[in-house]
């Protein structure tokens, strides 16, 4: 898809390509449809790595074959960022800290309609440099919104370095825990490690929102990738494009 | 006004259990009322505009009928792009009213003054805005919006300039709204907390029409083309820049089906220089009555249409 379309972002979607398995495998009740009113959601709001998010999608069979064959050609509807008017996506959150927000909103609304339903929202760490990130995690936290369940993937880098050289988070389980969240850092690549922390924060008796800070490296999975910020911007050729794949292939 | 506003929004949360107002910490003595008949519609979300504005979002996305107020300085202004991307974008039924449109908190300075909003919203597609003139209006403002569940902007401006019209009205989107026939050479469109000082204005001309103009966007050609259908010069008078707002509306549909002169009064594109009263600033941008009297006849001159004086 990323080779097909010579797009970037490869590294920004390979990073939370475990926890996207784990909620959909495991944790997100999405009923028969990808609309259905009963369903939990899932918000992406690091949306510029939504192709692995239309993985899922494909695997659920929500997203033709085509769609992914012609991603980002003339005339087609799979945009290079997160966006609500495709089915399966919950909202447009390619600008950052939008949204996690809306979630909050739906998350709000789910609990005001007396609902068991959820939300599951993914951040970038980079992400959190919004504003907006730190109104809403306040807000959920007034709210007592105890059916909202964040991960931040929390890879270290950001557009042009790595975070702690930017605008320092660090530490993010310190803040998110000031912030009345009840909160676990994981290894974000390891299943079952993620499994079975997103387990014990749903059953939780905590009265606010939870988060996992969720420990990953940006182009995990592929050697040549991991941990190298170029690939938040470059692009497949050929030669990487056999390489990224027999390296996925075999492991 | 504001306590059309206020009741209005009583009469639709009891009306619709989906309707919750978010309030961004502003509102002190507007929501008493509200509080004490509807305090389960009711959010305050703190001074966190963003987050405000897209938690609506996800509330109508999930069946609810926000209403978000603030102080019009941070809504719109503040918030413009989660008001792109989270409500209009989504089409989304969320009604933002904006309070103090204009230079209303006229000592607190710039940082308060709003005269930028309907050019910077009249801009994104799906976006409708209303600007009421006075309480009637204001209740018929709301009903519009509630009846229709679109991203809906409502501009409060000085809300205790006293009524226009006379009993209650229907207001519909596109349609100015008649406040005073005539078939000389002016027509005067106004908006907002223009409306009654435009009424007063317009006895100083011989056969003027009066136009209320509550409904911005959309601003139907046919409708204004109506309006200004006996005149052969147009003024429009508002408490907003001149740039984009009712000013530019109107030349630019006028522009493509009747090109006629007309005359924008409003905010010259420029910051308040001085601090002072309401009235102060109204002399200062030259929206007082004499400025705009002055302005005008020279305008009706300018197109042949007043003999100089003397």
């Amino acid at each position: 898809m990323a080779y097909a379309a010579s797009t970037n972002h490869i590294a920004c979607a390979f990073s939370m390509v475990e926890m996207l398995s784990v909620l959909y495998r495991h944790h997100l009740r999405l009923g028969d449809a990808c609309n259905d009113p009963s369903r939990d959601c899932l918000i992406v709001s690091k949306g510029h790595a939504v192709m692995a998010q239309y993985a899922c999608l494909y695997e659920l069979g929500w997203l033709e074959d085509a769609a992914l064959k012609n991603y980002l050609k003339d005339g087609t509807e799979l945009t290079g960022e997160c966006d609500a008017h495709v089915p399966g996506l919950e909202v447009s959150s390619g600008s950052l800290g939008h949204g996690f927000n809306v979630g909050i909103g739906m998350a709000l609304a789910m609990k005001r309609q007396k609902t068991d339903r959820r939300v599951y929202a993914i951040l970038g760490d980079g992400e959190c440099n919004e504003g907006s990130i730190w109104e809403g995690l306040l807000f959920a936290s007034q709210q007592k919104l105890s059916n909202l369940l964040v991960i931040v993937d929390a890879n270290g880098f950001q557009g042009l370095g790595r975070t702690s050289s930017i605008l320092n988070l660090e530490s993010l389980e310190a803040k998110f825990t000031a912030f009345g969240f009840e909160t676990l850092t994981v290894n974000g690549h390891d299943i079952i490690a993620l499994n079975e922390a997103i387990a014990q924060l749903v059953a939780s008796s905590h009265p606010g929102p939870r988060a996992i800070i969720a420990q990953t490296i940006k182009g995990y999975g592929v050697s040549f990738m991991q941990d190298d910020n170029a690939w938040h911007y470059k692009s497949l050729t050929k030669e990487t494009y056999e390489a990224a794949l027999k390296e996925i292939e075999t492991s | 006004m504001r306590n059309a506003l206020s009741t209005s929004l009583i009469a639709a949360a009891k009306r619709d259990e989906r309707v919750v107002v978010l309030t961004g910490d502003h509102g002190y003595s507007l929501f008493a009322p509200y509080l004490k008949e509807c305090p389960d519609q009711f959010i305050n979300c703190g001074i966190a505009e963003q987050n405000m504005v897209s938690v609506a979002a996800g509330l109508a996305k999930s069946g609810f009928r926000p209403v978000v107020y603030a102080l019009s300085a941070f809504v719109p202004n503040r918030v413009f792009e989660q008001i792109k991307l989270d409500i209009c974008y989504e089409e989304l039924p969320v009604l933002l009213i904006g309070d103090g449109a204009g230079v209303v908190y006229s000592t607190l300075g710039s940082c308060h003054h709003n005269t930028e909003d309907i050019s910077a919203l009249r801009a994104l597609p799906e976006m409708r805005i209303l600007s009421p003139g006075d309480a009637f209006e204001v209740t018929a403002a709301l009903d519009l919006a509630f009846a229709t569940g679109a991203p809906t902007y409502l501009r409060m401006g000085k809300g205790d300039l006293g009524p226009v019209h006379s009993s209650s009205l229907q207001l519909q989107w596109g349609e100015l709204v008649p406040v005073k026939r005539g078939a000389g050479e002016l027509a005067l469109i106004a908006t907002g907390a223009m409306l009654s000082s435009t009424l007063e204005l317009s006895n100083q001309f011989d056969g003027v029409s009066v136009w209320s103009a509550p409904c911005l966007k959309p601003l139907k050609a046919a409708s204004l083309l109506r309006a200004v259908e006996p005149h052969q010069v147009v003024a429009t008078l508002e408490e907003h820049n001149i740039l984009g707002g009712l000013g530019g509306i109107v030349t630019e549909i006028l522009s493509e089906h009747r090109p006629l002169p007309v005359c924008r009064i409003g905010i010259p594109d420029r910051y308040s220089k001085m601090t002072g009263s309401y009235n102060y600033l109204m002399k200062e941008h030259q929206l007082d009555f004499d400025s705009k009297l002055t302005r005008l006849k020279g305008f009706m001159q300018q197109h042949g249409f007043l003999k100089k004086a003397g």
